[in-house]
């Protein structure tokens, strides 16, 4: 069920009234509710796929058990290890079998020798990236006895599958939300609009900055050689502030449903255009992933308390893993690649840690800002494109300065149009970030003027007829 | 709860009452616009009694040069084709032109000759544009007759008009924001409703060997075009306009039929496989004029 699609318009207001009219104080029946309504939003995709999320809290869950009463190392470790194969077997069968196969049957041929190997047709479940490594920090955590196992499996059930955040996160610590549905939840109001008020900047980001970014980002990186440079260049721009608009417009209205429900959820993103640097890039960008990815991969690396020569290895390793994260392909490996590349001498000069405190934006910073975002956007390039090769055909091109017209977003009255909606949109985007990172917000706040302003910029300027699907949800 | 509900309810009942009112405004202003072809038709044509009309998809608005064809024929025509339409639209065309009270002698259909038989299961991609005039009966009956997610969404606009805005923003929130301004704005025909492709310097298009297409008419909106003519008084003369590489037959006795699909042997008269450019409508409008002279003399000597 996507989220910006009538069938949740309906589903959304029926489980709201059912959980906090008829359930309301029935903390059992309001978690059994959750748990129901969270395998009807899955199994509305492919109910099929429900197998693999039950499988997986049952193991996990079994796990968390089991290492309560362990006491022995090998067999605690034992139990790590049988949750990670099974997690990252699981992710890595439905999203990387077949990548695996075609890089090694292209060595092979690179090396002159002809392979066969035959290829399986694999339907990625939709959120298996997001659920098996919510799952896995479960595992992890009580494996290092950071939490308590739980005992109630349907808050277990209900944890793993919670369907505001199930199927694109943000990716949730057990310590931070499985605790909230031992909790007796009480509705506030206050706690609630809050909610609402994200779900409309949400859609918003979704249904108008990435729906219609879509439309010249789709030509554009179809046939990248149609264009000129400066089309080119503005193409990745626009594919920035879709992706930006996607991806983080599902985590806010992630973040508001859950929000109707008592549920508090991490901030995923924190205005991460108005970065000064990549490394603050990444503490503002998909930060339930990077976090995750630094608890549980970089620190248990060594983290920065090594030699500089294993943390420049460490940070490397984290990107690219992070970059293979989002899918199977090369590209997304390169794209992480850089991003690593693009951290390092922040890294080797001490200055990664710059702006780590709320501080002001002030004219000085607008250059940092350009320069950061000109680099997130290059970076962006390899992550669409098709190949890596397509990739750096593109970014030849764009800086060939071949031609520097507009004429593809001006040459019909439909793309003119288009390109008036997003510049709208974009500067409304902007503004309300701006006005929120400078009173040192973690969201934009919208009040109810606001909120039906925001409202109506959705319906007329929305894209409705032809939406589309959520880029995160191929991860 | 109360304060949320209170709080919801501001939200949700200022939002639909101000998106409501910008709706039926933008709906309001395209009504009393020219800029499609269902308002332009109420709107700039005063004249109530016509020798013939043209309805049709992009192969009538593009083929048939009403201009031209009433300096030859010094006849009264008008041109209400519309692009990426199917016979269900001119059907609604016809029905909408018989509304405001106006007459014709002919009725010249011309869709694609795809759409004869064609079964049509759901509304055409331009049949928003009927949306101004959704509190017409006929109109929001069209729309009920179907049952796609577009059908309804154009069918509940009757009560909600920001279902159909908000959908077709593009196509009919932005226009109605032009014609707040230039209310006389056509989009893309000429007075007499006509539009014409482009002569290219290169033509597009390869004429092969012809493969044949026959058409049977079994799209009901044949017959319902038909009766519709016949209960006003007016004769339907099924046109079909010229394509490349394609051989249309025709075998029926119930339908006036004038053929031209293989008019036109000469690829740089074309635009497309199925449209002619403005060299090739000069043409075909020529030829029309001549075989639908030869008609109307019959017709009158009988």
């Amino acid at each position: 069920m996507l989220f910006n699609s009538l069938d949740f318009a309906i589903f959304l207001p029926i489980v709201f009234f059912v959980y906090w009219a008829v359930l309301n104080r029935k903390l059992t029946l309001q978690n059994l509710f959750l748990l129901t309504a969270s395998y009807v939003f899955y199994g509305w995709w492919d109910y099929r796929f429900l197998s693999l999320i039950v499988l997986s809290t049952l193991v996990d869950f079994f796990v968390g058990r089991q290492l309560s009463v362990a006491t022995n190392r090998a067999a605690r470790r034992f139990l790590l290890i049988f949750s990670l194969s099974f997690n990252l077997g699981l992710l890595g069968f439905f999203k990387y079998y077949n990548f695996f196969v075609d890089s090694w049957i292209e060595a092979w041929r690179n090396l002159g020798v002809e392979m066969h190997a035959s290829t399986l047709s694999i339907i990625l479940p939709v959120g298996i990236s997001f659920y098996t490594f919510q799952t896995l920090s479960y595992s992890i955590d009580v494996y290092r006895k950071k939490i308590e196992p739980t005992s109630n499996i349907i808050e277990f059930a209900a944890f793993v599958s919670f369907f505001p955040q199930l199927v694109a996160g943000p990716i949730e610590r057990a310590s931070h939300l499985l605790p909230q549905f031992s909790k007796q939840r009480e509705f506030s109001s206050k706690f609630a609009m809050s909610g609402i008020y994200l779900i409309i900047w949400g859609l918003f980001k979704k249904v108008v900055i990435a729906d219609n970014c879509a439309f010249f980002v789709d030509q554009i990186f179809s046939n990248p050689s149609a264009f000129d440079s400066l089309e080119l260049f503005l193409g990745a721009v626009l594919f920035a502030f879709q992706i930006y608009g996607d991806f983080s417009g599902y985590s806010d209205i992630a973040i508001g449903v859950a929000r109707l429900f008592g549920f508090s959820l991490m901030v995923n993103f924190s205005f991460p255009y108005f970065s000064r640097n990549i490394a603050e890039f990444w503490r503002r960008w998909h930060i339930s992933l990077s976090t995750w990815f630094r608890d549980y991969l970089y620190i248990p690396l060594g983290g920065s308390k090594v030699g500089k020569y294993t943390v420049v290895r460490n940070v490397l390793i984290v990107f690219l893993i992070s970059g293979f994260w989002h899918g199977a392909n090369w590209t997304f490996i390169f794209w992480g690649f850089l991003h690593g590349l693009f951290f390092l001498p922040l890294l080797l000069t001490s200055t990664n840690r710059n702006y780590l405190s709320h501080t002001r934006l002030k004219s000085n910073h607008i250059l940092k800002i350009v320069f950061t975002f000109v680099m997130v956007t290059l970076a962006w390039i390899f992550f669409r494109a098709d190949s890596i090769a397509i990739a750096f055909q593109y970014i030849t091109d764009v800086f060939s300065f071949n031609g520097m017209s507009l004429s593809c977003f001006s040459k019909t009255s439909k793309a003119l149009l288009f390109s008036i909606i997003i510049t709208v949109s974009i500067i409304v985007l902007l503004g309300y970030e701006f006005l929120a990172v400078q009173r040192d917000q973690k969201e934009v706040k919208l009040d109810r003027f606001n909120a039906v302003f925001i409202i109506l910029l959705i319906v007329f300027m929305g894209v409705f007829k032809n939406p589309s699907d959520f880029i995160y949800f191929q991860f | 709860m109360r304060d949320f509900l209170k709080k919801m309810n501001f939200v949700s009942i200022s939002a639909l009452v101000l998106a409501m009112m910008i709706s039926s405004f933008s709906l309001w202003s395209l009504r009393k616009s020219a800029f499609y072809k269902p308002s332009f038709l109420v709107n700039t044509i005063n004249e109530t009694s016509f020798d013939y009309i043209i309805l049709g998809a992009s192969t009538g608005l593009t083929t048939l040069n009403t201009k031209t064809i009433d300096s030859v024929l010094g006849t009264e025509g008008l041109n209400l084709s519309m692009d990426d339409t199917g016979l269900s639209s001119q059907y609604l065309m016809l029905q909408h032109f018989l509304n405001q009270g106006k007459t014709t002698k002919y009725c010249i259909l011309a869709p694609s000759a795809n759409a004869y038989d064609h079964s049509t299961n759901d509304v055409s991609d331009n049949d928003y544009r009927f949306l101004p005039f959704i509190s017409e009966t006929y109109v929001y009956d069209y729309y009920k007759a179907f049952s796609s997610k577009q059908s309804k969404v154009l069918k509940y606009s009757r009560w909600l008009p920001m279902l159909g805005v908000s959908y077709y923003n593009a196509e009919l929130f932005y226009p109605s924001m032009i014609t707040v301004i230039k209310n006389k704005k056509r989009n893309r025909f000429d007075d007499k409703g006509n539009y014409t492709y482009p002569n290219l310097k290169n033509s597009r298009v390869v004429i092969n060997e012809p493969s044949n297409l026959n058409v049977s008419f079994k799209n009901k909106y044949v017959a319902k075009i038909k009766d519709l003519c016949a209960s006003n008084n007016i004769e339907l003369i099924c046109y079909f306009s010229p394509v490349a590489s394609k051989s249309i037959s025709v075998n029926t006795s119930l339908y006036s039929i004038i053929n031209h699909s293989d008019l036109i042997k000469d690829e740089q008269l074309f635009y497309d496989d199925i449209h002619v450019n403005s060299n090739g409508r000069q043409l075909c409008s020529l030829k029309f004029s001549e075989v639908f002279a030869k008609r109307i003399n019959k017709i009158k000597n009988e």
